[in-house]
C-alpha cells in the first residue's frame, strides 16, 4: 500500500513538475537547410517556404496530427448534399498579427486573388472545382463549386500557401516578403538567405499560445555543419537532418531525432511519349530490374520504406499493389518480348537539389546496365532540371512528390492526360474515366474501389516507377519539448516549448 | 601623381563597369532554368509561368529590360527587387557588404600573418631544410579545398574542443566577443590558403632583391645584415609584394563565396551564389558587377600605392 502511494505521489509530482515547467518564453534556434523560395504566400510553391508560413497564416480548416480535417479559422463547415457549395463558418474575434479583424471579406479576397491568373499562382490548380467565394455575412465564407471535389478540403487544410493573409499586403506590397496572417507566429526580419525571425503573434487566437516568444530561423546549408551546430548547442532544432546521419545522432543523448513517415514518395519519372521508353513493357522491364532496398539504402541510408505504389503503407488509402518484385531475369524477357535483346540507352537526370536522387541514380544505373540498358547520369542543379523535366527533355528522372493527402492528390494531375503535372506524357483513356469519376465521389468506401483501380492500372503501365516512401527526420535538442514530426510534413512550433 | 592621370583611370573604370553590365545581362538569361520555374517549382502550369514571367518584367525584350535595369542604377541608385524574395537588392548588398569585407580582411591579415614570417624564413636561406620545410607546407596549404579545411576546423574547434561556434555571423555591434569568436574560423580557413600562395610570392620576391648587386655591394662594405634587409631588401620587394597582397585582396572578395556557404556567413559570395541558382538575375548582375568594382578599384589603389613606395615611379 505505501510503495502504491509512494508511486502515486511520485507521479502526481512528476505531472505537476511537467506542468510547472510548460512554461513560456524563450527563442527556439531553429536551422534550415534550405532558404525560402520568397514568401508571398499567393506564389511561392516550395517546401521551405511553406514551412516558414506553417507558423504564420492559419488555414479555413486544418489537419490534424492523424491527418483528419478539424477546423482552424473556420469553426466548422458544411458540404451540401450535392457537393456543390462548401459552407465555412469562421471563428469569432480572430485578428490578425497587426491587431487587425479577420472578416469573411478578407477570406474572400485571399481566394479571389488566387483564382485569379494574373497572380500566377503555382496552387491555383487545386482550387480548380471552384467558381466562386462569397461572404454572405461577415462570419460566413461559401465556396461554388463547378462539381462536387472531395480533394478540395484537403487542399485547403494542407496547403499553407492557401492560407489567409491580410489583403491590405496586396496593396502596400507587404505580402512579397512579409505577408500577415493570423497564425501564432509573425515574420518580424527576413534577411534571405540567412534568416527568418518569427516572433510571437500578440494577438493569436488560441488562448495562451505559442509558447514560445521566438523561432530564429538560419539557413545553414551545409550538412556537416547543421549536424555540428546541433550537437554543439548552436541551434535547437535541425530540419532535414542528412539520412547519413540518422544513426549516429540517433545514439546520442543530447540529441533526439524524430521521425515520421512522411505523405511523399520518390520515384523513377519514364518519358513515355517515344523510344523504347513509349513500351510500357519496357517500363516494366526497368521496374523489374530495379532493387528498391538498395535504392532506399543508397538514397535515404535506409530511412525509407520501399514501396511499388505512391500511397505510403501508413495511409488508410494505401492498396498494397507489387507486382515488381526485384527479378532481372523477368526484366530481360520483357525486354526481349519488347524487341530490344540488346538493351538500348538512355538518359537519367537527377538533381543536386535532393541529394538523395543523385544516391539513387547511381544505384538504378547499376541495376539497369545489368538486364541491358545502357544509362547516362546527368546531374543539374534545380533551376535547370526544373525546366528540363518541365518541358519534356528528358528520358527519365528521379524525383519525389511531397504534402499529398487526398488519393486524387497522388494520381489526378500526374497521370491523367493533357494534365498540368503529367510530365510524363501519359495517357490511358479509361485511367482518365476513373479519375474524373473518383474525383467528384464523397463517399470513402464508393471512391475506394475506383482508385483501387486506378492505383492498379497506373502501376502496371508504369509511367512512374515507385521507389519508396521517405521517413522525414528532424532533430532537436532534448531540451525542446511539444513538437510532433508529422506524415504531412509539417513543422509546427505552436506547442513547442523549452525545458530550460 | 597628378589628377589627370587619376581622371584617367576613373574613365577606364567607368567602361569597364559598363561592359561588364552588357556583358552580364546578356549572359545570365542564357543560363538554362529560369526564376519563374524555380518559384513555381514542380507546380509550374503554363498559364502561371506566363502570369510570373509578365510579374517579373521577363517577357519584354531584353534591350527594354537592360536601360530599366541600368537607368535604375544610374539615376536612383535602384538595383531593383530580388525576384525571389522581393526585397530590394540594394538593402540585401548593404547588409551583405560589412560581412563580405570583414571576412577577407581578417583572412587578409592571417594570410599575412603567414607569408610574411614564413616568406623571409626561406628566403634567408634558399634550397635550407626550413626553405624545403616552408614549400611543402605551403604547397600542402595551397592544395587543400577550402571546404574540406572548413569542415575539419568545424569539427576541432566546435565540435571537439568547443572553444568556438560552428558558424554564423554577428555583426560588431553586438559586442566584439561574438563578432570575434564568430569570425576566427572562417578567417582561419580562407587565411591559410591565401597565406600559402603569398607566402610564394613573398620567398621569390625577396630572393630576387638579395640576388641583386647593391646588396651584395652593400654587405661588402660592411653594413649589417639587418640594416641591409631593412633599407634594401624590404624596400625594394614592397612593390611585387603589394601587387600580390592587393591581388589577393580582390580575389579573396570571390574566394570567400565557398566558404561563405560553409560557415553560413551572409555575405556576398552567398548572395551571389543563391542568386545563381534560383536564378534571380537582378541580384546576379548586382553581385557580378559589385565585385568587378572592387576588383577594379583596389587594383588602382594597388598601381597608386607604388608612387608611395617607390619615388622613381610616377604616374602621367
Amino acid at each position: 500500500m505505501t510503495r502504491i502511494l509512494t508511486l502515486a505521489l511520485t507521479l502526481l509530482l512528476a505531472l505537476t513538475g511537467l506542468a510547472a515547467a510548460q512554461t513560456r518564453g524563450g527563442t527556439l534556434v531553429a536551422a534550415w537547410a534550405q532558404e525560402p523560395v520568397g514568401l508571398d504566400p499567393r506564389i511561392t510553391s516550395a517546401m521551405s517556404s511553406y514551412q516558414v508560413l506553417e507558423n504564420v497564416l492559419d488555414t479555413l480548416i486544418i489537419l490534424d496530427a492523424d491527418q483528419n480535417l478539424v477546423p482552424s479559422l473556420a469553426e466548422s463547415w458544411t458540404v451540401a448534399d450535392d457537393g456543390l457549395t462548401v459552407t465555412f463558418d469562421l471563428r469569432d474575434g480572430v485578428k490578425f498579427s497587426n491587431g487587425k479583424d479577420l472578416t469573411a471579406a478578407d477570406v474572400v479576397t485571399v481566394f479571389e486573388r488566387i483564382l485569379d491568373p494574373e497572380t500566377g499562382s503555382g496552387n491555383a490548380w487545386r482550387l480548380a472545382a471552384v467558381d466562386a467565394v462569397t461572404a454572405p455575412d461577415a462570419g460566413t465564407v461559401v465556396f461554388a463549386l463547378n462539381a462536387p471535389s472531395p480533394s478540395l478540403l484537403g487542399h485547403l487544410a494542407s496547403i499553407k500557401a492557401l492560407g489567409i493573409f491580410d489583403p491590405a499586403g496586396i496593396a502596400d506590397g507587404s505580402v512579397n516578403a512579409r505577408p500577415v496572417g493570423t497564425g501564432p507566429f509573425m515574420i518580424a526580419d527576413y534577411q534571405p538567405g540567412t534568416r527568418v525571425l518569427l516572433e510571437r503573434n500578440p494577438y493569436y487566437w488560441e488562448e495562451g499560445l505559442p509558447y514560445l516568444d521566438a523561432v530564429d530561423i538560419r539557413i545553414i546549408g551545409d550538412e556537416t555543419v547543421r549536424r555540428t551546430a546541433l550537437v554543439t548547442g548552436d541551434i535547437d532544432w535541425a530540419f532535414a537532418v542528412p539520412p547519413q546521419s540518422v544513426e549516429e545522432l540517433s545514439a546520442r543523448d543530447d540529441v533526439v531525432v524524430d521521425a515520421a513517415a512522411a505523405g511523399a514518395y520518390h520515384y523513377l519519372g519514364v518519358n513515355t511519349r517515344e523510344g523504347p521508353l513509349a513500351d510500357p513493357r519496357v517500363r516494366q522491364a526497368i521496374a523489374f530490374a530495379i532493387n528498391r532496398d538498395n535504392v532506399a539504402a543508397a538514397g535515404e541510408f535506409g530511412n525509407a520504406a520501399v514501396t511499388q505504389e505512391p500511397i505510403p503503407a501508413t495511409s488508410s488509402w494505401s492498396f498494397g499493389y507489387g507486382p515488381y518484385g526485384y527479378d532481372p531475369d523477368r526484366a530481360r524477357e520483357l525486354l526481349a518480348e519488347a524487341g530490344y535483346v540488346d538493351g538500348f540507352e538512355i538518359e537519367i537526370i537527377p538533381t543536386t537539389f535532393i541529394e538523395a536522387t543523385i544516391r539513387a541514380a547511381q544505384v538504378i544505373q547499376a541495376d539497369l546496365a545489368a538486364v541491358g540498358i545502357r544509362t547516362e547520369i546527368r546531374t543539374l542543379e534545380w533551376a535547370e532540371w526544373l525546366e528540363e523535366q518541365g518541358t519534356g527533355n528528358y528520358d527519365t528522372y528521379v524525383c519525389s512528390w511531397n504534402g499529398l493527402v487526398d488519393p486524387d492528390d497522388y494520381y489526378y494531375a500526374q497521370h491523367r492526360t493533357g494534365e498540368v503535372f503529367n510530365f510524363t506524357g501519359y495517357s490511358n483513356a479509361s485511367v482518365d474515366e476513373l479519375l474524373d469519376q473518383a474525383r467528384v465521389i464523397a463517399d470513402p468506401a464508393e471512391r475506394r474501389p475506383l482508385y483501387e483501380e486506378i492505383n492498379r492500372a497506373i502501376v502496371d503501365d508504369a509511367p512512374y516507377v515507385y521507389l519508396y516512401n521517405p521517413l522525414q527526420p528532424h532533430a532537436y535538442a532534448p531540451d525542446v519539448e511539444g513538437f510532433q514530426a508529422r506524415a504531412d510534413q509539417a513543422l509546427r512550433f505552436v506547442r513547442t516549448w523549452l525545458d530550460r | 601623381m597628378n589628377l589627370a592621370y587619376l581622371l584617367h583611370r576613373l574613365g577606364t573604370l567607368l567602361l569597364v563597369l559598363v561592359g561588364v553590365s552588357l556583358v552580364t545581362f546578356a549572359i545570365v538569361p542564357l543560363l538554362p532554368g529560369s526564376p519563374v520555374r524555380v518559384t513555381l517549382g514542380v507546380q509550374a502550369t503554363p498559364e502561371s509561368v506566363a502570369a510570373l514571367e509578365r510579374q517579373m518584367g521577363l517577357d519584354r525584350p531584353l534591350a527594354v529590360q537592360y536601360v530599366d535595369w541600368i537607368g535604375g542604377i544610374v539615376l536612383r541608385g535602384d538595383f531593383g527587387d530580388s525576384l525571389i524574395s522581393r526585397q530590394p537588392i540594394a538593402g540585401e548588398v548593404r547588409r551583405r557588404v560589412p560581412a563580405t569585407l570583414t571576412l577577407a580582411v581578417a583572412a587578409l591579415l592571417v594570410g599575412l600573418a603567414i607569408a610574411l614570417p614564413m616568406g623571409f624564413l626561406s628566403a634567408l636561406a634558399p634550397g635550407s631544410r626550413r626553405d624545403l620545410g616552408v614549400s611543402v607546407l605551403s604547397q600542402i596549404g595551397v592544395s587543400v579545398p577550402d571546404f574540406w579545411m572548413g569542415i575539419l576546423l568545424i569539427l576541432l574547434f566546435a565540435e571537439t574542443l568547443g572553444w568556438l561556434p560552428s558558424s554564423g555571423y554577428r555583426p560588431l555591434a553586438e559586442g566584439f566577443g561574438p563578432w570575434a569568436r564568430h569570425l576566427v574560423l572562417p578567417a582561419v580557413t580562407v587565411g591559410i590558403i591565401s597565406g600559402s600562395i603569398m607566402t610564394r610570392f613573398v620567398r621569390s620576391a625577396l630572393l630576387e632583391v638579395l640576388g641583386q648587386d647593391y646588396v651584395r655591394t652593400a654587405r661588402a662594405k660592411g653594413v649589417p645584415r639587418p640594416i641591409v634587409l631593412r633599407k634594401h631588401v624590404l624596400r625594394n620587394a614592397a612593390i611585387p609584394i603589394v601587387t600580390i597582397v592587393g591581388l589577393q585582396m580582390a580575389t579573396l572578395l570571390s574566394a570567400v563565396v565557398v566558404v561563405e556557404i560553409i560557415f553560413a556567413w551572409p555575405g556576398l559570395g552567398q548572395l551571389a551564389l543563391t542568386a545563381t541558382l534560383q536564378r534571380d538575375y537582378p541580384a546576379l548582375q548586382a553581385a557580378v558587377l559589385l565585385s568587378a568594382v572592387a576588383f577594379t578599384v583596389i587594383n588602382l589603389l594597388t598601381d597608386l600605392s607604388y608612387a608611395l613606395l617607390d619615388p622613381r615611379v610616377a604616374y602621367a
